[in-house]
């Protein structure tokens, strides 16, 4: 590594050119961005501008169409989707995705049962696959989620927003260094909101790195450190986030009045 | 007790067998695979466990082994082959490998013995034997329910993309399925043909098929217990059935059309739903979900933070 290298922050996550093409469909286009160690990066853009494409195609479940794909200064593009939870990415999903036939708790444990250097590693084989008892990590998810009373709840007894807690408090419980949340919050009330902000704000004081995908742009204002602006598949603009969400151009092309007035 | 034993032991037999024919297929089920497989797997079995003992003299529990090694490579071949299918498709491919194992059966000349089969598979095996390997086949399987690997699974059927996200290979589970079930259902083949000596191609048709089918749907997909009860009770409701006589195939015929419409998930999926309708009754609040929501808050955030960000 040179003097120069050393120096300058560390990209867990550069993404250079990126094309993902359904067909005639440029869902991601000619996107470049780069994700510097421990903060938090927000993405924004109409609907269909290709944010999940973007978080699909970086978590491997996507073929890219060409262009590369950086994990800490790895090429990405021969890694298969199981193996990205080995590298410590961890996503969200933007419908919720969770089992509906176990509880939260158990849920929850799926996250933790790919995390390495976890207690559990250092278990016997048997007890790892087969043994019944819940990792430390799951109980640190859970109350840093405040979910704590939910543990034995089937994810369709709860709320929507309560539902999209577990989703995070799974991707916690993978450990992760690098976390995508694709819109996180849909579903949740103002508090809630606040609660996730905070929450978000802690883990990126404890270094981890994070892409947040969100349509409340007083949210992403609140929350993020560095702030792209998608449209048609590529990044329009990117900055601070106040400065993002006041360039004119990310203002009328999808922002419209809704912003201005607010 | 003994008299009991005497007068049906041919359907105590059939139980043990039957209960590792129904895991076969229960077994791809529960992970999301639609393979009918274990059907062909128990053809494999039977012929390749009666020509060991025919030919060689070998000792039962070596040719079963013997039939358990050749079933799982089968099944490993035959998972790759048709890694890419899913559904119907999957089902349809996998009902095609059974029908070419029966296939063989009837065009193997000498070493099969044609449409008639081969008979005088004199053999060692005994009821310890079949409750024993039963038992085996019951606990395997019933581990692959629990904790990591049974959430693995649940995930790898649920939603594959999620699993895949959370570092579990579905290729490799669902590989890992075919094989299974291909050592479940070949040992079930080789015991039939060693306990009845005997075993001809239509011991192994599409009415295999069939009744493996029926025995999980009625009895239950998402688990062990499910497919034990569906053996149990399809080996013994034909004869039961027998005192309607010409109606018999009418009476059977409506209870698996009865249960296939209106209980998808089996007499287990009755059960394990109304043990959580009851848990969940057991709860606080359960639907209301705000009053929950404010609870756990007021548990996890003692000292009020939960006021400030609001
Ligand atoms: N599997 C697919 N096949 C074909 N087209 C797709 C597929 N997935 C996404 N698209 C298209 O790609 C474009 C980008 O979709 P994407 O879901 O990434 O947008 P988004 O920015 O996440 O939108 P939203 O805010 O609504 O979630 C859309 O036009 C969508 O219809
Ligand atoms: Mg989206």
């Amino acid at each position: 590594m040179s003097a120069a290298e050393a120096t300058a922050t560390r990209p867990v996550l550069e993404i250079r050119d990126l094309a993902v093409h359904f067909g005639g469909v440029k869902a991601v286009d000619r996107l470049s961005m780069r994700l510097d160690e421990g903060r938090i990066y927000g993405i924004i853009g109409p609907n269909g501008s290709g944010k999940s494409t973007l978080l699909g195609a970086v978590t491997r479940l996507t073929p890219l169409t060409s262009g590369e794909i950086l994990f800490d200064g790895e090429p990405f593009h021969t890694v298969h989707a199981s193996q990205i939870a080995a590298k410590r990415i961890a996503r969200t999903f933007q419908t919720v995705r969770l089992l509906p036939d176990v509880s939260v708790r158990d849920n929850i444990q799926l996250g933790a049962d790919a995390a390495r250097g976890d207690v559990d590693e250092r278990r016997g084989w048997w007890a790892r696959n087969f043994g019944t008892h819940t990792s430390p990590a799951v109980a640190s998810a859970i109350a840093r989620t405040r979910l704590g009373g939910f543990e034995d709840y089937r994810p369709a007894e709860m709320s929507y927003g309560t539902q999209r807690r577990v989703e995070i408090a799974r991707a916690l419980a993978l450990d992760p260094r690098l976390l995508l949340l694709d819109e996180p919050t849909a579903g949740m009330n103002q508090r809630e909101r606040g609660e996730i902000s905070t929450l978000l704000k802690e883990l990126r004081d404890e270094g981890l790195t994070q892409l947040l995908v969100e349509h409340d742009v007083q949210m992403m204002v609140d929350t993020c450190d560095y702030v792209f602006a998608m449209n048609l598949g590529t990044v329009i603009a990117q900055g601070r986030p106040e400065d993002v969400v006041r360039d004119p151009q990310v203002q009328e092309a999808y922002l419209g009045k809704k912003f201005r007035h607010a | 007790m003994s008299d009991f034993y005497a007068a049906n032991l041919v359907l105590i037999q059939s139980t043990f067998i039957g209960i590792l024919l129904a895991l076969s297929v229960q077994v791809p089920m529960r992970a999301g695979v639609f393979s009918f497989a274990g059907a062909g797997s128990y053809g494999i079995g039977a012929y390749v466990s009666a020509i060991l003992v025919l030919k060689t003299g070998m000792p039962s529990l070596l040719a079963i082994l013997i039939s358990g090694i050749v079933a799982m490579v089968v099944g490993l071949l035959l998972g790759l082959l048709v890694a890419h299918l899913g559904g119907l498709y999957l089902a349809m491919a996998t009902v095609s490998f059974d029908l070419i194992v029966s296939v063989l059966a009837i065009n193997g000349g000498d070493l099969t013995g044609g449409v008639t089969g081969l008979f005088g598979v004199l053999s060692d095996v005994t009821i310890f034997h079949l409750i024993g390997l039963a038992l085996l086949g019951i606990v395997g399987v019933a581990l692959t329910e629990r904790g990591r690997v049974g959430r693995r699974v649940d995930a790898v059927r649920d939603d594959p993309e999620l699993a895949q996200s959370v570092g579990i290979s579905v290729r490799r589970y669902r590989l890992a399925a075919f094989v299974v079930s291909g050592l479940l259902g070949s040992v079930a083949g080789s015991l039939n043909s060693l306990v009845r000596s005997t075993i001809s191609p239509s011991d192994i048709g599409f009415s295999l098929i069939v009744l493996a089918l029926t025995m999980i749907i009625v009895g239950g997909a998402q688990s062990w217990k499910g497919a034990v009860l569906g053996a149990v009770i399809f080996t013994w409701l034909p004869p039961l059935l027998a005192g309607f006589g010409q109606l018999q195939h009418v009476v059977y015929g409506v209870i698996v059309a009865t249960a296939a419409i209106f209980v998808p998930g089996g007499l287990y999926g009755i059960y394990s739903e109304a043990r959580y309708r009851r848990t969940r009754a057991k709860r606080k609040p359960p639907q209301g979900e705000a009053p929950a929501h404010e609870q756990a808050l007021a548990i996890s955030v003692p000292n009020g933070d939960a006021g400030r960000s609001a």
